[in-house]
């Protein structure tokens, strides 16, 4: 009798474990889709993808890009229009990165859902991105990833006191002519910011150019501010790109120049660029942009995509990656992240741009009609 | 009897290739006309082409007197080189002038890129042989971007050039070197006439895919004026205005088209019992 009675705990003990598998975690395949370049898409893939499937092992993320600039948030935006227009219950991608004017379009059509109510990392947000896109109310359904930023470089062999100011910049431009150089509109974003922080400087209404409302009335004095530009240019000499500007920069062409930062940094860790090379963001102010994380309205797998977002927020990969790795300015507060980073890559990074320095001069871009019209009124003003 | 079954079949052997052309190459097109005829909102409209030439009209101009000034380069290369290689049998220089078709047009822009810049390496290397301070580089400017196109544009030509110069009768030129006609004479006189056709198909084919580049105007171009190709690219990234990008496009195809009617009338001119010349 007694054997049988081993023999049934037993079975119960095997049948109960079979059932417990029910209450393990079933297989998820998180789909992200990626606007940005390459390095976007690397850092998902073979850093956060990897590090995120260790904590959760029942979760495989797949990471597609779609391409740098407005173009790579545009197709993420067509691709879940695609998905609502099927009428499914579940959609394909689980959480997206676009650019800010990925979400204000995909906010528009109703794409994409409120979630940083249910994010503790958004507490640890400093700079109001998470709360306004290109004038756009975005409160609730944006993350930033990371924070890039353009600044001037200059280069203190030549330059011993580098201008504080957009005014500076013009009179030191007067006496050293063709030393100063950027990339025009066409050849990469440093130079559009150069142009944009020339227009926030100029303009009577570059509060409404920031914030609202769109209106051709507040472009009035954009004849003026542009032929001043057109003048301005004559003292430059014009660069083939983001990269040409840093490559001209270091091979002391030029003295002066616009740059990401996150290049920047990233070319003089590769020994790309030279080390002296210093920055400042000039008064009053240079756009810089976040990167969102945004969650479809109907993710087939929405809790695992918060986990993601909540993952890569947390202060230590921030700071391991975000910082350390791809040199973004982080998406929280700097204060959170300073303690993981070792002391060198806190010296390099805040040595010349503090963070006071970025809430005060970090600008973000204007409303995307003025953005537009900024790059016409350029093309039709200046180059012409 | 044998005409009758063969025309179906060699109709259905071409009908794959045929239906990749419509489907690749003709639907395209014609959505690319059609939709430059369109704005955002749908609405039929002008003006699309209006902007085009109220904004692009110089980047117009600049593309095709670039690309003409490349043809014009390239062919003068490529006759020399030719004619050199016509007379005289050099394999090094056989094999070293085709070394541009092999480097992709990313690797070429980057290369000239540094090349060409002011403290380059061929800046570098002159300042010091002719001991002097400082020299202009010329990428990003015109002069670099002609220098770029016409090193990466002339082994093509010159391989169809040198292929007519060798396929002409040797007893031509053996003719005319009996009667005393010094090579320069013979270039002109005999090779060059009787190699007009491959010449200007050599042209043609340089004009199109120098007209049709990006990459390399991108990286080792001026920053203004543009070439159409940058335009067209810049409205799509920027504004995901495809409208002015398709009516760019359709400004650029109408240039090459106009060389492709002027070409195949040619052509069929010079086919159809040589009334010319």
């Amino acid at each position: 009798m007694k054997r049988w009675g081993v023999v049934f705990l037993f079975i119960v003990l095997s049948v109960s474990l079979v059932l417990a598998q029910g209450d393990f975690p079933v297989k998820v395949v998180l789909r992200m889709m990626v606007a940005g370049d390459q390095n976007m898409v690397d850092f998902f893939q073979y850093e956060i993808a990897p590090e995120f499937e260790k904590v959760y092992p029942n979760v495989k993320v797949e990471v597609v890009g779609t391409g740098p600039g407005p173009a790579g948030s545009r197709q993420i935006i067509q691709q879940l229009e695609i998905e609502r227009d099927s009428n499914k219950d579940k959609w394909d991608i689980d959480v997206a990165v676009v650019h800010e004017i990925g979400a204000v379009w995909a906010l528009q059509e109703g794409l994409i859902r409120p979630y940083t109510d249910f994010l503790s990392a958004k507490r640890l947000v400093v700079r109001n991105t998470d709360k306004v896109a290109l004038g756009m109310n975005v409160d609730g359904y944006v993350m930033p990833m990371f924070h890039s930023q353009t600044a001037i470089a200059y280069n203190p062999r030549y330059v011993k006191n580098p201008p504080k100011s957009y005014t500076e910049l013009v009179e030191w431009v007067k006496k050293h002519p063709k030393k100063f150089g950027y990339n025009g509109i066409k050849h990469g974003a440093s130079g559009i910011s150069f142009v944009t922080g020339w227009v926030y400087w100029k303009s009577k209404y570059t509060e409404k150019l920031l914030n609202g409302p769109y209106d051709k009335k507040y472009e009035e004095d954009w004849p003026q501010i542009f032929a001043e530009l057109k003048e301005f240019n004559k003292y430059v000499t014009m660069t083939s790109g983001n990269a040409g500007t840093l490559d001209m920069l270091n091979r002391g062409e030029i003295w002066m120049g616009p740059v990401w930062v996150d290049m920047f940094y990233t070319w003089v860790r590769e020994g790309r660029m030279d080390p002296n090379t210093r920055i400042f963001i000039p008064a009053p102010g240079m756009p810089g942009q976040p990167m969102y994380y945004v969650i479809p309205l109907k993710a087939k797998n929405p809790d695992y995509a918060l986990k993601l977002i909540e993952f890569v927020s947390s202060p230590k990969i921030q700071a391991k990656y975000i910082v350390e790795r791809f040199n973004w300015y982080p998406a929280i507060g700097d204060d959170y992240v300073t303690p993981f980073l070792k002391k060198e890559v806190l010296e390099s990074l805040y040595k010349d741009v503090k963070q006071e320095d970025l809430l005060k001069y970090g600008k973000p871009f204007p409303l995307t009609g003025y953005y537009e019209d900024i790059l016409e009124a350029y093309e039709r003003w200046v180059e012409k | 009897m044998e005409e009758k079954i063969k025309s179906p079949i060699g109709f259905f052997l071409i009908l794959p290739a045929l239906s990749v052309l419509g489907l690749l190459y003709v639907f395209p097109l014609a959505r690319a006309i059609w939709s430059s005829f369109y704005d955002k909102e749908g609405n039929f409209t002008f003006e699309n082409y209006l902007k085009v030439f109220e904004l692009y009209t110089e980047d117009i101009i600049y593309s095709v007197l670039m690309t003409l000034a490349t043809v014009g380069v390239v062919l003068i290369v490529s006759i020399i080189i030719s004619s050199y290689l016509r007379f005289k049998d050099w394999k090094f220089l056989d094999y070293m002038y085709r070394l541009p078709l092999f480097i992709p047009f990313l690797i070429v822009g980057h290369a000239m890129r540094i090349f060409l810049a002011p403290h380059g390496t061929l800046n570098s290397l002159l300042t010091r042989v002719l001991c002097v301070e400082e020299l202009p580089g010329i990428s990003g400017s015109w002069i670099g971007l002609l220098f770029t196109f016409s090193w990466v544009m002339t082994p093509f030509a010159t391989m169809i050039i040198l292929g007519a110069f060798r396929a002409v009768d040797p007893a031509y030129v053996e003719a005319a070197q009996n009667l005393g006609a010094s090579k320069f004479r013979i270039i002109f006189d005999v090779l060059i006439p009787l190699s007009r056709p491959s010449i200007i198909v050599a042209m043609i084919l340089t004009f199109v895919r120098t007209i049709s580049s990006l990459t390399i105007p991108l990286m080792v171009g001026p920053n203004e004026p543009n070439m159409i190709t940058i335009d067209m690219m810049f409205r799509v990234n920027y504004f995901n205005d495809w409208g002015v990008a398709n009516g760019l496009g359709v400004v650029s195809y109408l240039i090459v088209v106009g060389f492709a009617i002027y070409y195949l009338r040619y052509m069929v001119a010079e086919r159809g019992g040589g009334i010319k010349r």
